[in-house]
């Protein structure tokens, strides 16, 4: 683990060059899907990017049970946080991955922000109920799953010296790690619905982007008011932007830094960002883009099941 | 314990579920009148939602700056004529006679402000990337009306006493102004992405989507949060409440949304596809991965496996998946108009090819 910890941080430090890099790994994103013959001259000023001609064409089922997976993380750690456990043997699927850590939060929490976590404990598992219905007997169960990733990944970001960061705590800690989610799950699927093929799942896959953008909303706002409306502040929208900052640096960017007068994250056209596939797997692995092919680690740490499991890159 | 508010809330519900039954059959006539005359239309373009999504734009674009700096988005340099000309768009009715600086909030709560600044820089991005992106092809803004619309509007809440509405009063007028959009922009651009044939189009159209979800689920925490903390530090103006008075009002413009677009409430989601923010005794009950009800908020616009303002409901897989509009629905709920008849806040109807 420590090994591992260093070489985040070292690949932290040349976020530069990552960065730089970028444009190729975008260039992965729209995978081929939708042949458009299009009316000309209504295309907005959207960068273009040639479609890869290496990579075997994901099918919807890869794409969906990728987000599957990510599904099975926010909804293990929302029901854990609530309840003090997770999902149940049949929403885990068949010979389901095992998860470590998360519990019930120790902090005493008031009604309204019981209700805020209960909702969207329910958001989520419905998400897996869902997807899981959809792909039938070709999804995939719930992966191998460390909840304790949050403690080396709030060290490295520099939340914390050592790695006892722990967000089933109080409500300001569980805070920390909603966030940690949220905005990479509306950037994951605004991603995936550009693969989707079928108009049903592109649509499902556009409704279920909105709900983790009405989660993100919800959890950027809540800590910039308890910032706001607490003496002395507790610096909880520093501790925010400490992990938007190591998410940008592992995913390629698309972050907005939180603060009252920013709570949507979106670009300078006021249009939410997407990650691709490669992105969102550094982020969830850990492990920053410039560290070659990876394919598991952090809070997979046997990598996701399904098809899509190692970055390209 | 049922508050004097929950209970008017109740009645409200109770009240409109009776109108909706009545009413079912000729508001499902409408939608299927409207569905038909779609059908014989040529296909629509790319151009044709995007324009749609531009008017929409136009509206949020005007109330939001309209509430922040006294000023329309064109008196700030934002184009609003067809194609590329700055000039040459519909008028947009407000208070005082167009008095436009009369429209200025004067926001007491920093966070609201704050908040409400954000969006309408947000809105107003939209707007020129909209209109950036249709380049010759946009449409003009329409007329605007956001001061008889916001009246009847809430006056069609049926709360006794509220039959008129300024959503640039105070902060709290200004947060139920703001909801009365925000749903509504995610739901049409939900419904519209699977008809957009260009893949960048889509790219755009998703990215709004999120922006305005974003922006939906700011403001029902915002709302929802200061009704939970009446002693913080906002203000509980316009008479329209104490505790849980203003989810109550957005409860209600849900359920009159809903009951535009011609849903029909059913057993287990009493607000069709419209979410309120449920609150107090009202709040939604979920069962998590247990088996007994725990109760949660609703501050998601979305399908839940928990119940609406029921004790117990059946568990079904409802999925958890924003609502989707079809831009005839959509059309419904901003002229205020089951039959999609022109008016609302837009008294002559869209422009372009969708109206």
């Amino acid at each position: 683990m420590e090994k591992k910890l260093q070489d985040l941080v070292d690949k932290a430090l040349s976020r530069r060059s990552f960065l730089a890099g970028a444009g190729s790994v975008a260039a992965g994103t729209l995978v081929a899907g939708c042949s458009s013959n299009t009316p000309a001259a209504t295309t907005p000023p959207v960068t273009t990017t040639p479609a890869p001609t290496t990579k075997p064409a994901l099918t919807d089922a890869d794409i969906l049970n990728f987000a599957l997976n990510l599904e099975y993380l926010e909804a293990e750690f929302y029901l854990r946080a609530a309840t003090g456990t997770g999902l149940s043997a049949t929403d885990a699927g068949p010979n389901a991955g095992a998860v470590t850590g998360g519990a019930k939060l120790t902090g005493t929490l008031t009604a309204t922000q019981s209700n805020y976590l209960n909702e969207i404990a329910q958001n989520e598992l419905d998400h897996v109920r869902f997807l899981r219905g959809a792909l039938g007997a070709v999804a995939v169960s719930r992966p191998v799953i460390d909840l304790t990733f949050f403690g080396p990944l709030a060290m490295v970001a520099g939340i914390t010296t050592d790695t006892s960061f722990n967000p089933f705590t109080t409500y300001a800690n569980y805070l920390i790690g909603a966030f940690t989610f949220e905005d990479v799950g509306v950037t994951a699927y605004h991603g995936a619905a550009l693969l989707l093929t079928s108009k049903a799942n592109l649509t499902a896959g556009a409704q279920i982007h909105a709900v983790e953008a009405y989660h993100a909303a919800s959890i950027r706002a809540q800590i910039v008011a308890i910032d706001a409306t607490t003496t002395p502040s507790p610096g909880l929208t520093a501790i925010a932007n400490k992990v938007s900052a190591l998410r940008g640096t592992l995913g390629g960017g698309m972050e907005t830094m939180l603060s009252s007068t920013t709570i949507v994250a979106s670009d300078s056209n006021s249009i939410g960002f997407k990650r691709n596939t490669d992105q969102v797997l550094h982020i969830v692995y850990g492990g920053a883009g410039t560290a070659g092919v990876i394919s598991k680690g952090g809070f997979f740490p046997n990598g996701l099941n399904g098809t899509i499991t190692a970055s390209a890159k | 314990m049922a508050t004097q508010e929950t209970q008017l809330l109740d009645e409200i519900i109770v009240k409109s579920r009776r109108k909706m039954i009545s009413l079912g059959g000729a508001a499902l006539a409408g939608l299927a009148f409207t569905s038909t005359a779609k059908a014989q239309a040529p296909a629509l373009t790319d151009a044709d939602y995007l324009n749609f999504a531009l008017n929409l734009e136009y509206l949020e674009g005007q109330f939001y700056t309209l509430a922040t700096q006294g000023k329309t988005i064109d008196q700030i340099g934002i184009g609003i004529g067809a194609g590329t000309s700055a000039t040459g768009g519909g008028t947009v009715t407000t208070k005082g006679g167009n008095n436009y600086a009369s429209c200025l909030v004067p926001f007491v709560n920093p966070l609201v402000k704050a908040y409400a600044m954000e969006t309408a820089t947000e809105e107003g991005n939209h707007v020129k990337f909209l209109r950036s992106a249709l380049a010759a092809g946009a449409v003009a803004q329409p007329n605007l009306d956001l001061f008889n619309s916001f009246n009847g509007l809430i006056t069609a809440l049926g709360i006794p006493g509220l039959t008129t509405f300024d959503p640039f009063a105070d902060d709290a007028s200004f947060l139920l102004g703001a909801y009365i959009f925000e749903d509504v922009g995610v739901t049409a651009y939900t419904g519209a992405a699977a008809a957009l044939t260009v893949p960048g189009n889509l790219d755009a159209a998703a990215g709004i989507q999120g922006v305005e979800a974003y922006h939906a689920g700011l403001i029902r925490t915002t709302i929802y949060g200061l009704d939970q903390n009446p002693a913080g530090n906002m203000v509980k103006s316009v008479g329209l409440v104490p505790m849980n008075g203003l989810s109550a009002v957005a409860s209600a413009i849900s359920v009159v949304r809903a009951k535009l677009d011609g849903t029909a409430p059913s057993a287990t989601r009493m607000q069709a596809d419209d979410i309120g923010i449920a609150s107090g005794s009202n709040l939604q009950q979920v069962m998590l991965n247990g088996t007994t009800n725990v109760p949660a908020s609703s501050i998601t616009n979305a399908s839940t496996t928990g119940s609406i303002n029921l004790a117990t409901s059946p568990s079904t897989t409802a999925g958890s998946l924003v609502f989707s509009r079809t831009a005839a629905q959509v059309l419904n709920i901003v002229y205020a108009s089951p039959t999609g008849k022109p008016g609302g806040f837009f008294p002559n109807g869209l422009n372009g090819n969708v109206k």
